[in-house]
């Protein structure tokens, strides 16, 4: 080979290395004062939200309604909607990064809010893309009771093998 | 070169797969508790800070009683995904302490050992790596096998690292990971024909995975360098000709492609790439490399003019370029990279690499939009990112503070409000007298089991029918006897004995019932005496609790004010090392700029000689 090709190869294959290796330029003390300062702030957050769901949510008045989902194949989740008692708490669409964390099993808590001691009604609707790529919008309607301790609530969707439809079970935990 | 590239090719192989293996491992589990599954949905989304502070808060309400060990295992490896090295390495060894499971000692020497090879520590990181022992799981024993290999590809030990992923079990979809790796190893290692043959394989299968693509585009951009290294420039151009248009390695593999051409001797073929390179009028390194290959091809072709043409152009893009890189570096020692730092999205938590779209609508930025991007600049941008998350965060929790307060002296005025009623009728003591009626039932049932009157158990009818039977016997005993009144008292004495047989009759199941309506009774009472109780303790403790609302407020208020100049001076110092780095970087593109410019202007000097010595005559 030409040695001006060798050079120009050499040049060319070693500029990566020598970009990486600016990676160790940083002080590494400013590093542990990030750590630090997250640390910190992570705490304090956990304290905060631990002080905010007192104050606004205190466990005898307090319920949450989850939404979970286990395959999702028959149905692709576009929005759900959620009343109690007549009246509509939550209208919440997904975005493609909180469906994908859904269908990997994560659970996203819809609502949090407060209801007195007693039943409830709730009315959980479901839209989206059903069978064959159709709208699908479908309903479920539970009665909870809600006793002095938090009340939590899992609006499920499951995928319902025999007739390939999507089921909605709600779960109280 | 292609050592120092592969290098980098098993590091990026490696980043990309950190994030997934954590992932996948954790996928499988079943959510027992939904506040688990809520620190999973923000997980998976890669919204490390509020899946963190989730998981903190389960933890300290004892939400978590099915995932303890799955919580502690992920929090540290969230920890690390976040940067909190120190934190996530204090955890996993705590979990080596104490008596964990095989199966969670197992993940925290891995996370060590990652942890330890993020830092550069490998021999460290290799001491654990060694401690895990053979997983049963498929996924953890590919994760395992994939760092274990990448630690020993960092010490050089490249034949041990091939060995230990031919030896590795892993599910199907990890499998070319692992078989990418090990043909990396296999160069790295000299076994160029193995490590060619495990590359060809992989990359022949079928698969519509992007990042699967984008790793075969770099196996085959360093399997073609590798190979034109070597020698083999022909077998080299097949392995270059396979990256993807689309591919972010176009260039450098167009560049690859002419080279390995001009390697065998056509001069012709090479600027086929090359030419396409110049066509691209782009400013990455292989272009400016190409503005030189071009008419040094065509001076090899013994077409002079066209050398002499291609060099006059080479110089004047190098000119433009340097001329635009002075530029670059003039902004970032004003305020522009500032300015553009300021447009990154700090509202949301994790995503830095969405915000590109942003930052390039920066005019005269493209030079710093590509410094930016590079891996040397990730860690301090993406520090800078989470501390103006941080900031963000910081500063909406500061102005809640007062309504924080206003929320606790809202309640304080209810309790102003309401405590004096409430207190009144505690005083009035219901349930007390409650109470003492129960006891006097108690004791008369207590009495009617020992020796009962069965009519102290008649019920409300059978006492009025009692009273109107005693009422008509006093009638009859003040009047006189005769035959028909005879009769009536007859019937009277009949009807009492109808009664009192009635109620004899049915004592003991009466008796029964009202023991049981009693023990009833007892029941709601004891809970109407709790509820007084703690209802006059929440009244007592109350003014306490509205005190320690205050305190905790108030301890809030001031960590939030001492961390917010903090979190503002480091995330300054990081712009600044950003800066500096940025700097260093766009000087260094500057001298490669000024050294091709030097070597186009050599170049350029002698085909004007050679052109003189064609025609006889000076440019």
């Amino acid at each position: 080979m030409n040695s001006l090709i060798r050079v120009l190869v050499i040049a060319f294959s070693f500029l990566p290395v020598l970009v990486l290796a600016e990676t160790d330029g940083a002080p590494r003390g400013a590093n542990e004062e990030v750590q630090k300062l997250k640390k910190e702030a992570l705490e304090l957050n956990r304290d905060l939200f631990l002080l905010e769901e007192e104050l606004l949510f205190p466990s005898n008045t307090q319920i949450s309604v989850f939404v979970s989902m286990d395959v999702g194949k028959f149905f692709q989740l576009d929005s759900v909607k959620l009343k109690i008692d007549g009246k509509e708490v939550a209208d919440y669409l997904y975005t493609r990064r909180e469906l994908d964390a859904l269908a990997r099993g994560g659970v996203q808590r819809l609502y949090i809010g407060n209801v007195r001691t007693g039943e409830h009604e709730l009315v959980a609707f479901f839209i989206g893309k059903g069978p064959h790529g159709r709208d699908y919008k479908r309903g479920a309607t539970t009665t909870v009771k809600k006793g002095l301790g938090p009340k939590y609530v899992e609006l499920k969707i499951v995928d319902h093998t025999s007739d390939f439809q999507p089921e909605f079970e709600v779960r109280e935990w | 070169m292609p050592k120092g590239a592969l290098h980098m090719l098993a590091a990026v192989l490696w980043l990309s797969q950190t994030a997934d293996s954590l992932a996948v491992s954790v996928k499988p589990q079943a959510v027992q508790d939904l506040q688990y599954g809520e620190v999973l949905f923000h997980f998976y989304q890669q919204d490390y800070f509020n899946a963190i502070t989730r998981l903190m808060v389960a933890q300290e309400q004892d939400r978590l009683p099915h995932h303890r060990d799955e919580a502690e295992l992920l929090l540290g490896g969230m920890q690390l995904s976040y940067g909190l090295l120190d934190e996530a390495r204090d955890r996993f060894s705590r979990l080596l302490d104490e008596d964990s499971d095989a199966r969670v000692r197992n993940r925290a020497w891995y996370y060590l050992a990652r942890l330890a090879y993020q830092r550069g520590e490998q021999h460290t990181a290799l001491d654990a790596i060694a401690r895990v022992k053979k997983p049963g799981d498929r996924t953890v024993a590919a994760e395992t096998a994939l760092l274990d290999a990448n630690i020993h590809m960092q010490l050089g030990q490249n034949a041990e690292a091939a060995s230990l992923l031919e030896k590795a079990r892993a599910p199907k979809e990890m499998q070319e990971y692992l078989q990418i790796n090990r043909g990396i190893a296999l160069l790295r290692a000299g076994k160029l024909k193995e490590g060619r043959r495990i590359l060809d394989k992989v990359g022949r299968t079928h698969t519509e995975n992007e990042e699967l693509l984008a790793l075969r585009d770099r196996a085959n951009l360093g399997l073609g360098y590798e190979l034109i290294r070597a020698g083999d420039a022909a077998a080299a151009r097949q392995y270059l000709n396979r990256v993807r248009v689309q591919s972010p390695f176009v260039h450098a593999a167009l560049l690859g492609a002419g080279w390995a051409d001009a390697e065998t001797g056509d001069y012709r073929k090479a600027l086929g790439p090359w030419l396409s390179l110049l066509r691209l009028g782009d400013y990455e390194p292989a272009v400016q490399e190409a503005h030189l290959a071009v008419p040094y091809a065509f001076s090899r072709l013994g077409d002079v003019r066209r050398a002499t043409y291609y060099y006059e152009r080479a110089i004047d893009y190098f000119d433009d370029e340097s001329r635009q890189l002075q530029q670059a570096i003039d902004a970032v020692r004003g305020d522009v990279l500032l300015r553009m730092l300021g447009q990154v999205d700090t509202t949301i938590s994790g995503g830095w690499l969405n915000d590109n779209a942003v930052l390039k609508e920066i005019p005269a930025g493209r030079y710093l939009v590509e410094v930016l991007a590079g891996d040397a600049f990730q860690e301090t941008l993406k520090d800078y990112r989470d501390l103006g998350y941080l900031q963000n965060l910081l500063q909406q929790s500061r102005s809640n503070i007062e309504l924080y307060h206003d929320m606790v002296d809202t309640r304080r005025q209810a309790y102003e409000q309401r405590a004096p009623g409430i207190r009144k009728r505690l005083q009035e003591n219901r349930v007390g007298a409650l109470e003492q009626r129960w006891r006097r039932y108690q004791s008369l049932v207590e009495k009617q089991r020992a020796h009962g009157d069965p009519l102290a158990l008649a019920n409300g009818k059978e006492l009025k029918e009692l009273e109107r039977l005693d009422s008509i016997d006093a009638r009859l005993a003040k009047a006189p006897h005769d035959a028909r009144l005879d009769r009536l008292r007859e019937r009277a004495r009949w009807l009492r004995g109808i009664l009192y047989w009635q109620v004899q009759d049915d004592f003991k199941a009466r008796l029964w019932n009202t023991e049981k309506q009693l023990r009833e009774t007892r029941t709601l009472l004891d809970r109407a005496g709790e509820r007084r109780r703690r209802l006059t303790q929440a009244l007592e403790s109350a003014r306490t609790g509205f005190d320690g609302y205050d305190e905790r407020i108030e301890t809030v208020r001031k960590r939030i004010d001492s961390l917010i100049p903090r979190i503002a001076a480091a995330r300054s110092a990081a712009s600044e090392n950003i800066r500096r780095l940025a700097l260093k970087e766009l000087e260094l593109r500057k001298q490669r700029l000024a050294s091709y410019r030097s070597q186009a202007r050599y170049a350029l000097a002698r085909s004007y000689d050679q052109l003189s010595q064609q025609h006889g005559e000076k440019p």
